[in-house]
């Protein structure tokens, strides 16, 4: 599975907030450039950034298969007419599909090598005030508890498995596991906030650290670039 | 001990913790339910669970912490979590074509919850009429698909026939059983949330 | 130290704690038993004001529970029954810092704090691994660094030998040992009074939210089998 792996690549040495930048700039720049000519150019620029973080392109792209049927789905349904396939008609949904899988092979690259530690003081750094703190913890928890809500719902689809409710319609099975997986949670987040209030939980707490350094410049720089791009392209 | 910094901290009120490891489980729940699937017979994609998981969030968390817990899923998700469909993750599933269902969730779960509540704050759900959490039900997920398929429309360069064809056609059997699913939890009084 | 006075508590019609006076010197040992719904668990939750009293009053080491919340939840570490539940970051060293980021400490002494707590449960080796890859003993262990991080004068421990095996108990009571040696003050929430005896100054038995006992353990046990107590 695509997630954050440690090691010594450029990526995983750029400060979180600079990376951001670029994610964003690829993005705005893909949307403003969807022609044959501008998805070339896009695309030897994602592969430069997979290269810098040593990221293999097929990791990627097999990491959100499920996306695949909608981007085929495009072309294909706006192809099909009772003459026949009409290539002209499917020609702008292909580009356009295909400008989607370059900006998922950019995010990629930054779930690959960006920590969630990282990421989190980011976010506390970037968005001012209670929001940004509101955002930072709270998706620190979310990381925290989703492998324990997972394996919750698991226990839970084993029990009514051992008891033959797979014989039972859709809603029932539905309902049986939607009431105990919210109540688990429920009574763990209970739990969990007197934990919190235990442990002087509080909205000006000393923040991770985060440092640009000497190579964040080259990339905060790319980063711009695509953003004034985007802007020329869409004016 | 460090008497010098204790009244410069800032404390999380009571209230508030709880509704942010609230929002924060609920979130997280969101993104488990991803990798749940119900097969289903009429529907040629498989069932998940998240459609309902937004609805669900505005009744039991109320409207402004059910949008919070949304925007806790939709930005855990932007930065690495794997909580979007099948264990994805990364903001360029939020730029692809399913993303405009994603974006979506937060005003769906204020919509619903403002509704199931009779406006902005949180009372007991065993005021509210079965007609009127059906119709938070059912105004939520217009909203999920109302601003879904236009961005799909948009995001792959479709005909509007075409995104309301892949976008939202196909779903409509799988929306109706979860909405049968979600009646028969509101009305068992099973969760014990409040 | 830890004085609480005439601290009542309700819970709807029920009365929890009713009428509870206690002091806990600097540096004791205590025991605080009691059968299944005596009021152990509400009693300290009071202790670091995570519970309102309905009247009375609470004190730590002369400041008032109520008013200085900080300065409570700092001088009294609590370890929760369930730490699976509670363990705020998903690796070792980011959840022991969770407090001392929280006072706002510089990150210099947020560090020393880490490597000061890990040390004193001897789970340095494990700073930079993910909690939900360690054992029950271990994850025990973290808890109580994650509560010494405060630099807590007391260390309150609510059940904390449910669920662990015999190695890990007595990995846990050995690091009891010697914080309770270096001065901090221990509080253990128990029915099971196995190898603490020797351990203890003091036990307090609470009964039906009132304080039915407060005694050596050797002046205690004959009493402690009619307050719903295992004598050891």
């Amino acid at each position: 599975m695509l997630r954050y792996e440690p090691g010594k690549s450029i990526a995983h040495r750029l400060d979180p907030r600079s990376k951001l930048l670029v994610q964003g700039g690829f993005a705005a720049a893909a949307f403003a450039y969807t022609t044959p000519r501008g998805l070339v150019i896009l695309t030897l620029l994602a592969l430069c950034v997979l290269a810098l973080s040593r990221t293999a392109p097929h990791r990627v792209l097999w990491e959100f298969r499920f996306v695949f049927p909608f981007l085929l789905a495009a072309p294909v349904l706006e192809g099909i007419s009772l003459d026949g396939f009409v290539i002209s008609d499917a020609t702008s949904p292909a580009l356009a599909s295909y400008r989607v899988l370059l900006v998922l092979l950019v995010a990629g690259a930054y779930i690959r090598t960006t920590s969630v530690r990282d990421s989190r003081a980011a976010i506390q750094r970037s968005v001012p005030g209670r929001p940004g703190q509101f955002l930072g913890m709270g998706v620190g928890f979310v990381f925290r508890f989703l492998p324990v809500l997972r394996a919750d719902i698991g226990r839970i689809r084993d029990g009514y498995r051992s008891r033959l409710g797979t014989e039972r319609s859709v809603p029932v099975r539905m309902r049986i596991l939607l009431i105990a997986s919210l109540n688990r949670a429920f009574e763990r987040a209970d739990r969990f906030s007197l934990a919190l209030r235990a442990r002087c939980f509080s909205w000006n707490p000393t923040l991770p650290t985060l440092r640009f350094s000497r190579i964040d410049v080259p990339a905060i720089g790319f980063g711009l670039v695509l953003f004034l791009a985007a802007v020329y392209g869409f004016v | 001990m460090s008497n010098s910094t204790t009244t410069d901290v800032d404390l999380v009120g009571d209230e508030v913790t709880l509704n942010i490891a609230r929002a924060a489980l609920f979130a997280a729940l969101m993104g488990a339910f991803a990798y749940v699937a119900f097969p289903y017979p009429l529907s040629p994609a498989p069932v998940t669970l998240q459609v309902l998981g937004v609805f669900l969030a505005g009744l039991f968390l109320g409207p402004v912490w059910g949008a919070a817990a949304m925007v806790l899923y939709l930005v855990a998700g932007a930065i690495g979590a794997p909580v979007f469909s099948g264990g994805s993750a990364g903001i360029g599933v939020l730029l692809g074509p399913t993303g405009g269902y994603l974006f979506s969730y937060p005003l769906a779960a204020l919509i619903a919850g403002v509704i199931a509540h009779r406006g902005i704050g949180i009372r007991s759900l065993t005021e509210a009429s079965v007609t009127r959490l059906i119709a938070s039900m059912t105004l939520a997920v217009a909203v999920i698909y109302g601003v879904g398929v236009p961005f799909m429309w948009w995001n792959l360069d479709m005909t509007l026939q075409t995104a309301i064809v892949t976008g939202a056609v196909v779903f409509i059997p799988a929306e109706a059983a979860k909405m049968a699913a979600a009646i028969g939890i509101i009305r068992s009084d099973a969760i014990r949330a409040e | 130290m830890i004085v609480v006075e005439d601290l009542v508590h309700k819970r709807g019609d029920t009365i929890a704690l009713d009428g509870v006076s206690l002091r806990i010197d600097d540096g004791e040992f205590v025991i605080l038993a009691g059968a299944n719904g005596s009021g152990k668990t509400t009693l300290v939750r009071h202790f670091n004001g995570l519970l309102e009293p309905d009247s009375g009053s609470i004190s730590i080491n002369g400041h008032s529970v109520s008013e200085d919340p900080v300065t409570a939840r700092t001088a009294v570490g609590m370890v929760f029954q369930n730490p699976r539940d509670c363990f705020v970051a998903a690796t070792v060293e980011a959840d022991v810092a969770f407090g001392p980021e929280n006072l706002g400490l510089t990150r210099e002494e947020i560090d020393r704090r880490v490597t000061d707590a890990l040390e004193a449960v001897e789970m340095t080796s494990h700073r930079n691994r993910r909690i939900d890859q360690l054992s029950g003993g271990e994850q025990a262990r973290i808890a109580i660094a994650g509560a010494l991080a405060m630099e807590p004068t007391h260390l309150v421990l609510d059940e904390p030998f449910t669920g662990l095996d015999w190695p890990s108990r007595q990995a846990v009571l050995e690091r009891l040992d010697a914080l309770s040696a270096g001065g901090t003050s221990i509080v253990i929430v128990t029915h099971d009074l196995r190898e603490l005896s020797e351990r203890a100054d003091r036990i307090v038995v609470l009964s039906d939210g009132r304080i039915a006992l407060s005694d050596t353990l050797d002046n205690a046990t004959p009493k402690l089998a009619s307050l719903g107590v295992q004598p050891c």
